[in-house]
């Protein structure tokens, strides 16, 4: 579903972000990715929605090359894609339900399609009743779920989240992960980063392990024991870290 | 094409209640329009009131036959007879040397005229016909036209087509035409430079939006269309604005010139605009709005880009 062959990004302050990533993550899987911060994760996320391209090598997301994509092409590939933001990037003025419904008001759904998807989204993450708040009134966990829930709301067969548990405590992190593994039970391919080592342990999903913009770990965190990588050609350090 | 038009119906709601949400920007862009849009609307209602008004003196210009002055009563009765059954003329009268003496005498109201006209010894004036062509004689060419005809009579000494003033009154109108005309362009080039200024600090001060909405997948269209709507309105509600303002300006010289009009036996001089030149200004009002938005929308869009 995205798969990347000797992927670099350098930007133009010469600062090298990603070096020679390759890695493929099947329809339907769900993986972590992990690294401190500035490891190349955000990077990676901007490429794939094509916020950035590529300096040099090959990235395709659902068969497409992202890469080599037209401009006027990104809006349907950022409509497959359901991205949940560290910073959430909620338009505070907006209600919840506005927030929650561009999605579908980009697409020119008709209003009361929209209401009831917006509906149903608010319910799935545990916001119901909540659609005429404005985002500040909201508490940070809330306003990731309503992130979450424009994330969703298209139904994108891809879900990004970045650092989704970044600021909350363990209960409230297991929850919005557990919403995320919801998703992907129905499906839908998942990459969440983050560095919350706990998340992975807790769901044994595989990992990705980026380190000052190279990958040196791909691995299955239950798969500790037996030290086996998922995928040794296409991340040949990955045997090397994969304790990380 | 049913979602097509349900995406415009949202914006348009959308972008009345952002106008709604930010009234200040909103009436300030408005008013500068209405102003702007005024000045060449109150030009073009001077103008047509003005050729109204020449249009009808034009239906009436005379011209003076100036028989030769030694021509007796009998002969100058002859010639005016010819004249009178000339197609082109509505109406004629002879006037004698001596009742143009009188008229004269009238109009000086010199107390010694009579003692200059008894220096002279005789009434030194001609005969003289004065002439009305009729409608379709009165336009300048055919007024020529007639004038070369009269000429080939014998004993005309010299006619004079009181024509002039109208002539030299079109040719102030055509001035002032041009001169609307290249300032009506001045003021819509303004006019689109003030809207798209007002465009573009919308579009900085909705970068947020924009930013999210094309992280979600908003094509360039989508993101645009709220702007050209803001343009739009602006343009249509500053033309409905400054068609108020010509009402008003219309009824504070109403009087006056209703005052002036009948002085001169005349219905109304003010010029009734019609309904097609109403919609045609919000027509161009809504146009130039538009293209304000166009404009400043292609330069500074393209530049918010999610981060």
């Amino acid at each position: 579903m995205i798969k990347l062959s000797q992927v670099n990004k350098r930007y133009p302050n010469g600062h090298e972000a990603l070096k020679d990533v390759s890695f493929d993550i099947a329809q339907g899987e769900m993986v972590f990715l992990a690294g401190h911060s500035g490891a190349g994760k955000s990077t990676l996320f901007k490429l794939i929605t094509r916020i950035e391209k590529p300096t040099s090598g090959q990235l395709f997301v659902d068969k497409q090359n992202v890469s080599r994509m037209r401009d006027s092409k990104v809006p349907a590939l950022r409509r497959e894609i359901g991205v949940i933001f560290q910073d959430h990037k909620l338009l505070m003025d907006r209600t919840v339900f506005d927030n929650v419904a561009l999605p579908l008001i980009v697409i020119g759904m008709p209003h009361d399609e929209i209401k009831k998807r917006v509906r149903a989204a608010l319910n799935k993450v545990g916001l119901e009743g909540k659609q005429e708040q404005k985002p500040v009134t909201l508490s940070g966990g809330e306003q990731q779920r309503v992130g979450i829930a424009r994330a969703v709301i298209n139904r994108p067969n891809i879900l990004l989240a970045d650092e989704p548990t970044g600021n909350l405590d363990e209960a409230l992190s297991d929850e919005i992960i557990d919403i995320f593994a919801d998703f992907n039970r129905v499906g839908v391919t998942v990459l969440i980063a983050t560095h919350d080592l706990r998340q992975v342990e807790r769901l044994g999903k595989r990992t990705l392990h980026l380190d000052n913009g190279e990958l040196v770990g791909d691995y299955r965190h239950s798969d500790k024991a037996n030290t086996t990588p998922l995928d040794s050609t296409d991340s040949p350090t990955a045997e090397a870290d994969n304790n990380g | 094409m049913g979602s097509y038009f349900t995406r415009h119906m949202q914006v348009l709601v959308s972008t009345f209640g952002d106008m709604a949400r930010t009234p200040a920007t909103a009436i300030n862009t408005i008013l500068v329009i209405a102003i702007t849009l005024l000045l060449p609307s109150l030009l073009y209602v001077i103008v047509k009131s003005s050729e109204d008004l020449s249009d009808t003196w034009q239906g009436r210009p005379q011209v003076s036959v100036f028989l030769q002055s030694d021509m007796s009563q009998a002969e100058s009765q002859l010639i005016f007879n010819e004249i009178k059954l000339h197609p082109a003329i509505e109406l004629a009268e002879l006037i004698t040397p001596s009742q143009a003496l009188e008229e004269f005498r009238l109009l000086s109201n010199s107390a010694t005229l009579s003692e200059e006209l008894a220096f002279l010894g005789e009434n030194p004036l001609p005969p003289s016909i004065v002439l009305m062509p009729n409608k379709s004689a009165a336009k300048p060419a055919a007024l020529d036209e007639l004038k070369d005809q009269l000429e080939k009579i014998e004993g005309i000494d010299s006619i004079r087509l009181d024509l002039e003033w109208t002539e030299r009154f079109t040719a102030i109108l055509a001035v002032v035409t041009r001169v609307g005309m290249l300032l009506s362009a001045l003021l819509a080039l303004g006019l689109v430079l003030i809207v798209s200024n007002t465009i573009k600090l919308l579009i900085y001060n909705r970068r947020d939006e924009i930013e999210i909405t094309k992280l979600v997948g908003g094509t360039n269209a989508f993101v645009r269309r709220p702007f050209l709507y803001y343009g739009m309105l602006f343009g249509l509600f500053g033309s409905l604005v400054s068609l108020i303002f010509l009402i008003l300006a219309a009824n504070l010289v109403e009087q006056p010139i209703a005052k002036l009009a009948s002085l001169y036996q005349h219905n109304s001089l003010l010029y009734q605009i019609q309904a097609w030149e109403i919609l045609s200004l919000i027509g161009i009002g809504s146009l130039l709005g538009w293209l304000a938005a166009r404009w400043s929308v292609a330069q500074h869009l393209w530049r918010i880009k999610p981060k």
